[in-house]
């Protein structure tokens, strides 16, 4: 018997890292998931490993679209009959520039992956939950909502809006049996972060992919990465009926790193 | 099987409200448990609620006296042989007033009570944590902590001193296998918020109905809290999951506090 037992659950950006992790954590206790991704190869090599049959499904598309994460909440609906639980994961950064050399394309871009993708999903997820006056909404922020750093101003800018966004609704709806909450990870190896972080070291003025990881182990308490685990356990609590009191959270998981 | 198989745990003020329903959670999930009040002949009802056997064990003991905190610590390590979570959760306040009115006894009350308290039992703790290698402490805070009310400025100030004391600490044992987190609750009908609770309404000018009311109404949720509430957060915190997050002042108030 599963906490999650009868829930679905969709998941932005599933396939990989803490979307993964966050939806094999929700499988194993009894959720069925719907996971988003980019590569339809991808996605189906991750259907292939989670071996959970009709309880999970890929729904492909880049989730910066209004059109795939509003697809992607109607596809669960469609597919297996409500959404409890909208996890709005996926995110990154995707460019690296001084404020000064920042140009309006590349802010644009940021902005729709990590603020208005968040944005579209939350309020089509909202639509669905409000008249069922059910439902979890669970949002990946990051360390760099409430701290700031150099050369990547897209993405701390856009991960400050998504919590206070997270707030925002969490008041709207917190008599409604919905709850909003924000999981703020600090750094963690993910594919993402291996992709970019060499850039961002560049944009930080570091030298290199591992003098970053580095950087933001040494700025925690226990001198390391997060693990995508850990960020995957909040989420499961969140997740349960036993959480309908906890709204408007912004939990960090970062290992002692944030001031406040 | 469960997340806490195996560990040990001690937990002030364990015989009703939060500290009780904190028992409840983490014998469920397998692990041992030391609860400690001033009261053996209220803590025997809570220990046959409880219905765990010789996996639940009561140390009478005042958290205002610093030789009884010592005691329920080393007395934890002295019955199940370790203690890996240490949960000082035993508070309250006494004799509000606005700070122009307020008496040294008063502040000095708040203080020893929430404050001293969980500094003993932390560092008591700490001492077997260290050599060990692994700990997991959970200082009871409040949404107080981080915000502050007319009047109860003794409660707030305590509160607000135990964040900074496991923000400091958690960064002293961050890389020793410890990790060390207040829970910030928002208000909750506890036993100890009905015997205090009309004081403090008082003190604000308010009734009691209008102070639970309050707190309420602040929250996003548009009720009190529950035990319960924060019982499923130190489950998660005390558990092998909860390794990656230290120095935290977790919110468990409806959506209340700001930041």
């Amino acid at each position: 018997m599963g906490k999650l037992d009868g829930k679905v659950a969709c998941i932005t950006g599933g396939t990989r890292s803490i979307g993964r992790a966050i939806a094999d954590a929700f499988l194993a206790e009894g959720a069925t998931v719907v996971v988003n991704g980019r590569d339809a190869a991808k996605g189906q090599v991750c259907l292939n490993e989670m071996k959970a049959g009709d309880r999970a499904a890929f729904f492909a598309g880049d989730s910066s679209k209004q059109s795939v994460v509003e697809g992607l909440i109607d596809f669960t609906i469609e597919k297996y009959g409500k959404l409890d639980i909208c996890c709005l994961n996926s995110g990154g950064v995707q460019m690296t520039a001084p404020v000064a050399q920042m140009t309006d394309e590349e802010w644009a871009l940021e902005v729709d992956w990590n603020l208005n993708h968040v944005f579209w999903g939350m309020r089509r997820a909202l639509q669905h939950m409000i008249p069922r006056q059910a439902g979890r909404i669970i949002v990946t922020s990051s360390v760099e909502g409430k701290l700031g750093k150099p050369g990547i101003p897209g993405y701390v800018t856009t991960k400050h809006a998504v919590n206070g966004l997270v707030k925002s609704a969490a008041h709207e709806v917190g008599t409604l049996g919905i709850t909003v909450n924000a999981i703020l990870p600090g750094i963690i190896e993910t594919d993402i972060v291996r992709a970019t972080g060499p850039d961002s070291a560049i944009a930080m003025g570091l030298d290199g992919y591992d003098a970053l990881i580095d950087m933001f182990a040494s700025e925690s308490a226990i001198k390391r990465p997060n693990k995508v685990e850990e960020v995957a356990a909040v989420a499961v609590m969140l997740a349960t009926d036993a959480a309908r009191n906890l709204t408007g959270v912004l939990f960090p998981v970062d290992g002692g790193t944030m001031p406040y | 099987m469960g997340v806490l198989d195996g560990r040990v745990a001690c937990i002030t003020g364990g015989t009703r409200g939060i500290g009780l329903a904190i028992a409840k959670a983490f014998l469920d999930e397998g692990a041992k448990v030391v609860i400690n009040g001033r009261d053996a002949a209220k803590a025997q009802r809570s220990i046959d609620g409880l219905k765990a056997g010789d996996r639940v064990h009561f140390i009478a003991g005042d958290v205002k006296k610093k030789e009884d905190c010592i005691k329920v610590v080393d007395g934890t390590v002295a019955h199940f042989g370790r203690i890996d979570i240490m949960v000082p959760n035993a508070g309250g306040g006494s004799d509000y007033a606005p700070v122009v009115d307020m008496t040294d006894e008063s502040m000095q009350d708040a203080m020893t009570w929430n404050f001293w308290h969980t500094f003993w039992t932390m560092q008591a703790s700490l001492k077997h944590m260290i050599p060990q290698q692994y700990g997991r402490i959970l200082a009871m805070s409040s949404v107080e902590g981080k915000v502050g009310k007319p009047a109860i400025s003794s409660y707030v100030a305590s509160k607000h001193a135990i964040n900074g004391l496991c923000k400091s600490a958690s960064k002293e044992v961050g890389t020793l296998g410890i990790t060390v987190n207040a829970l910030c609750p928002g208000a909750i009908e506890t036993d100890v918020m009905m015997a205090q609770g009309p004081g403090a309404a008082e003190a604000m000018g308010l009734t009691y109905e209008g102070l639970l009311n309050l707190f309420a109404q602040e929250s996003a949720v548009k009720r009190l809290n529950e035990c319960e509430d924060v019982a499923l957060v130190a489950v998660l915190l005390a558990s092998e999951a909860g390794a990656g997050i230290t120095g935290s002042m977790i919110s468990i108030d409806g959506g209340t506090s700001p930041y």
